[in-house]
């Protein structure tokens, strides 16, 4: 996030885009409410009628996977009418020139046929979002899970930079972080092309500095992110994998090649704190401690370093995940250091990454609400809101977005687009929350939301168990027929071992990223 | 834009801004004034008239929680009759209340304002009443506790549920002796748009919203720590709350003071039974040649992992490896499972969960 939570109710104008703020993020949401208690507009941009569609000023439901064409519409929306921020471009900007002739074709009437959402509409989202001083624009895995997600986000920040709402306190480009430390662990370096601290593996000078830090020389090529991974082990090319903390089978899309790679390798360890789907294929399980068991940092989405603290002892032999690491680092022959505690691992790392190296454990302890990134050094309160007097890097560059279709579109043998997402009561894989009475008696098993058009001519009726199929796998749960969606379009949760959603998935990637295209695949569904 | 100028508490010059009211002014200045319905992410009620103040000029003592500042107003938040009047109100409260043997309001476990202010300031001994107010005895909701017989109807949580969590959920019910805080036709939290966050337990000042799982373990028994939230990206602080050595409540700090404004979701507050969960991981495991997993030591599992995994770089390169990381360890543990990848084994095959 450019800006940070607290500034959220202080917005005049919010724009929410693929983000089912109430259920993924809802202390986030009790902000966006607040502001919208005290007078903010609220554009929430969304294939289905979410909470917040009904707090909401305007809702553009789209159809999914239409990202590119409703943004590109506005910013045209935008230019013709002469609403951009001309000295912000001027000053902190470059590459608009390109960008503004490109976004010619994208009519707001062109963008109804393509999208679904009104012209009108878009050209009164696009005209609020760039009169409005404090707007900001809020989105989510909506946004990223596409073969498309980095364009989405360019379009998104072309939207910020031509109205020159950056820099401003509740103005801004806010991604909000799907766990707990989603941040934290791309900030550590746990990305195949990235050091700690965003220093990149391809650079033979930051190489050099790791390589003098840890006293070993290091591989230069940068390495395979994880939906590569997925399928160079189904490939048979990866054939040895550590796996702590995540269970691929209910995380990752196309489950059924990510269970055939499993497989197929020579050796699998798990680290975690219960079996899951993924710990069948393992060699060896190594029983690690919970968050209230351990110490150490979490990043949170607008770059708050914050404590976990040990309250309690682990089960019996498990131990927290840094030892484990560590003994597993040792035992392979390389000196990890002895560390005495979380805290010099802390150490260790922020005298490598420049944003954190005012952060320290000791200073957390004094610092309640947490401090926030960058933070040089010692004496500094760290930052607030991103890009006060100007972009962090000089300019901030416009990037030309042009629109592409989903990887896999609807066609007559599967004619409905499925998207999928997470509820309120359980939280991803759900190993920790399907363990929780609250959110068994709220949400105990899977559904397939759809609209009553959709059920009507499949004859199926609410409450059926239907089979849901895709080109990849097919599962069965339960029809949830909901004026929340659009018709043509289904919605799934992905939190159930017993009902997969990621069977069904697509996992074509993201060009830049990787991630996976969770919210768009074509299915059918019968009775 | 907002003005500012002085008033005068209890004969004190203190500046203040127009559109504060006498409690934020006071709250500035160190002068404690007690409140029972007030709530400072909340509009001001006025409700309970526990921090009525006197205001020169004024006839009736004003509360200081919904009572704007106006430029030289004279304020006097301790007098005999603010004395007086504290003392039958407490009464009043104390007349239709579950009392314990000391006479004042009984304890669950929960922190109870009004036992504490009641107790302080004593409360005039009144003939007691039957309260006609009815609980929801049948609410088969797992968290979310309501007794009756100890709520004031400060409408803390019912103002909460309106305007914070904005699923008005809960309201106040019935009429005159026999209002309650209720749901439509009664019904269970369950079947309400109740999404279960536990708001209404941490705003109520008397213990009559409570929870259910931790119901009963006295506040002073339990050892408070500290920690961040392990589920969304938001960072809520919590405050993990340990009886005999397990985590038996979830709370959030008071408002104001971190990122989450003293408020928590469902999962944030309830969803902590897997820390104590029997299925929990507690040995080492090795796949034996049966196929099944038995329990093994640290060290043969240990060195186990590391023969498995040198043995695939010895027979395929360092690239045939895969080292998955997880954005729901630290900070900490990233930074060792990615130099664990690159500078023990030599790969950067090394990506965090939450990449795809």
């Amino acid at each position: 996030m450019t800006n940070s939570i607290p500034e959220i109710r202080d917005a005049d104008l919010l724009f929410v885009i693929g983000s089912n703020t109430t259920e993924a993020h809802p202390i986030i949401a009790m902000e966006m409410k607040r502001a919208v208690r005290n007078g903010a507009r609220l554009i929430v941009a969304d294939p289905r009628k979410i909470w917040m569609a009904d707090i909401a000023h305007s809702h553009l439901q789209l159809k999914p996977g239409t990202d590119v064409w409703l943004l590109n519409a506005m910013a045209h929306v935008i230019v013709t009418e002469g609403l951009t921020d001309d000295a912000f471009i001027e000053k902190h900007t470059e590459g608009f020139e390109a960008v503004r002739k490109g976004l010619s074709a994208y009519t707001p009437e062109g963008a109804e046929t393509v999208t679904g959402v009104p012209a009108e509409a878009i050209r009164q989202a696009a005209r609020d979002y760039a009169n409005t001083p404090r707007a900001g624009i809020y989105y989510t895995l909506g946004i990223t899970e596409h073969t498309h997600g980095t364009d989405n986000v360019y379009a998104l920040a072309n939207l910020v930079l031509m109205t020159g709402h950056l820099g401003v306190r509740s103005a801004g480009m806010n991604p909000l972080r799907g766990q707990n430390n989603v941040q934290g662990a791309n900030d550590s370096g746990a990305t195949p092309i990235f050091y700690p601290g965003y220093q990149r593996v391809g650079d033979p000078e930051v190489r050099l500095k790791f390589e003098a830090a840890w006293s070993v020389s290091l591989p230069p090529e940068p390495g395979l992110n994880l939906n590569v991974m997925m399928k160079a082990m189904a490939r048979g090319e990866i054939r040895g994998m550590y796996v702590m903390g995540e269970d691929l089978v209910i995380s990752e899309p196309n489950a059924s090649q990510v269970e055939a790679g499993l497989n197929n390798l020579d050796f699998l360890v798990c680290q975690d704190i219960f079996l899951n789907e993924t710990t069948r294929y393992a060699d060896v399980i190594l029983p690690a401690a919970c968050f209230a068991e351990k110490d150490g940092v979490f990043t949170n989405s607008d770059r708050r370093v914050q404590r976990v603290r040990k309250a309690v002892e682990p089960p019996d032999e498990a131990r927290a995940d840094w030892e484990i690491l560590c003994d597993v680092a040792r035992t392979a022959g390389y000196p990890m250091p002895q560390y005495e505690s979380a805290s010099r691992i802390y150490d260790e790392m922020a005298a490598l990454v420049p944003a954190y190296a005012g952060i320290s454990h000791a200073r957390l302890e004094e610092n309640v609400a947490g401090l926030q990134w960058p933070c040089p050094e010692p004496g500094h309160p760290g930052t607030e809101t991103l890009h006060l007097g100007g972009p962090l890097i000089g300019r901030a560059g416009f990037q030309v977005v042009e629109y592409r279709e989903s990887d896999e579109l609807p066609d007559d043998d599967f004619p409905l687009v499925l998207s999928t997402g997470r509820v309120l009561y359980h939280y991803n894989a759900a190993t920790q929350t399907v363990r929780e009475p609250g959110s068994m008696a709220k949400a105990g098993r899977n559904f397939i939301e759809m609209h009553r058009r959709d059920a009507r001519r499949l004859m199926i009726s609410d409450g059926q168990m239907v089979t849901v199929s895709s080109r990849r796998g097919e599962v069965q749960a339960e029809a949830l027929i909901s004026p929340r969606m659009r018709p043509g379009c289904v919605w799934m949760p992905m939190h159930f071992a017993d009902s997969r959603a990621n069977l069904l998935t697509n996992d074509a990637g993201d060009a830049v990223t990787g991630t996976g295209e969770y919210k768009v695949c074509a299915v059918s569904i019968r009775a | 834009m907002s003005d500012r100028f002085t008033i005068t508490l209890d004969g004190r010059n203190c500046p203040a801004t127009s559109g504060e009211t006498v409690l934020d002014v006071a709250g500035r200045e160190g002068v404690s004034i007690p409140t029972l319905c007030h709530d400072p992410r909340l509009d001001p009620a006025g409700a309970c008239r526990t921090c009525l103040v006197e205001v020169a000029g004024e006839r009736r003592m004003q509360p200081a929680c919904a009572f704007r500042v106006r430029p030289g107003m004279e304020v006097t938040t301790g007098s005999e009759r603010i004395a007086r009047h504290r003392k039958v109100l407490y009464g009043l409260y104390l007349a239709d209340h579950r009392l314990d043997g000391s006479g004042l309001p009984s304890e669950n476990g929960s922190v109870n304002r009004l036992r504490e202010q009641a107790a302080r300031s004593g409360a005039l001994v009144l003939p007691p009443v039957n309260a006609p107010r009815s609980g929801r005895p049948g609410d088969s909701n797992p968290y979310i506790r309501f007794d009756p017989d100890l709520c004031i109807l400060c409408a803390r949580c019912t103002r909460y549920c309106d305007e914070v969590e904005a699923v008005s959920a809960i309201t106040l019910t019935e009429r005159g002796a026999a209002t309650t805080i209720g749901t439509i036709g009664d019904s269970g939290l369950l079947d309400t748009s109740c999404e279960l966050c536990g708001g209404c337990i941490d705003t109520c000042p008397t213990g009559a919203m409570t929870e259910k799982k931790s119901y009963g373990i006295r506040h002073e028994e339990m050892e408070q720590v500290r920690s961040t939230c392990n589920f969304c990206g938001v960072g809520c602080q919590v405050d993990l709350k340990v009886h005999n050595g397990r985590v038996v409540k979830v709370a959030s700090p008071p408002p104001g003071e971190t990122v989450n404004d003293g408020n928590l979701c469902v999962k944030g507050r309830f969803a902590y039974d897997f820390i104590h969960h029997e299925e929990r991981l507690r040995y080492p495991m090795i796949r034996g040649r049966d196929g099944e997993l038995h329990r093994a030591s640290w060290d043969e599992a240990i060195r186990k992992t590391t023969e498995g995994l040198l043995a695939v770089k010895e027979k395929h390169g360092a690239d045939a490896l895969g080292f998955v990381s997880s954005s729901r360890c630290t900070g900490e543990e990233n930074y060792l499972m990615q130099k664990l990848s690159r500078a023990a084994f030599g790969t950067n095959n090394c990506h965090q969960c939450a990449a795809t």
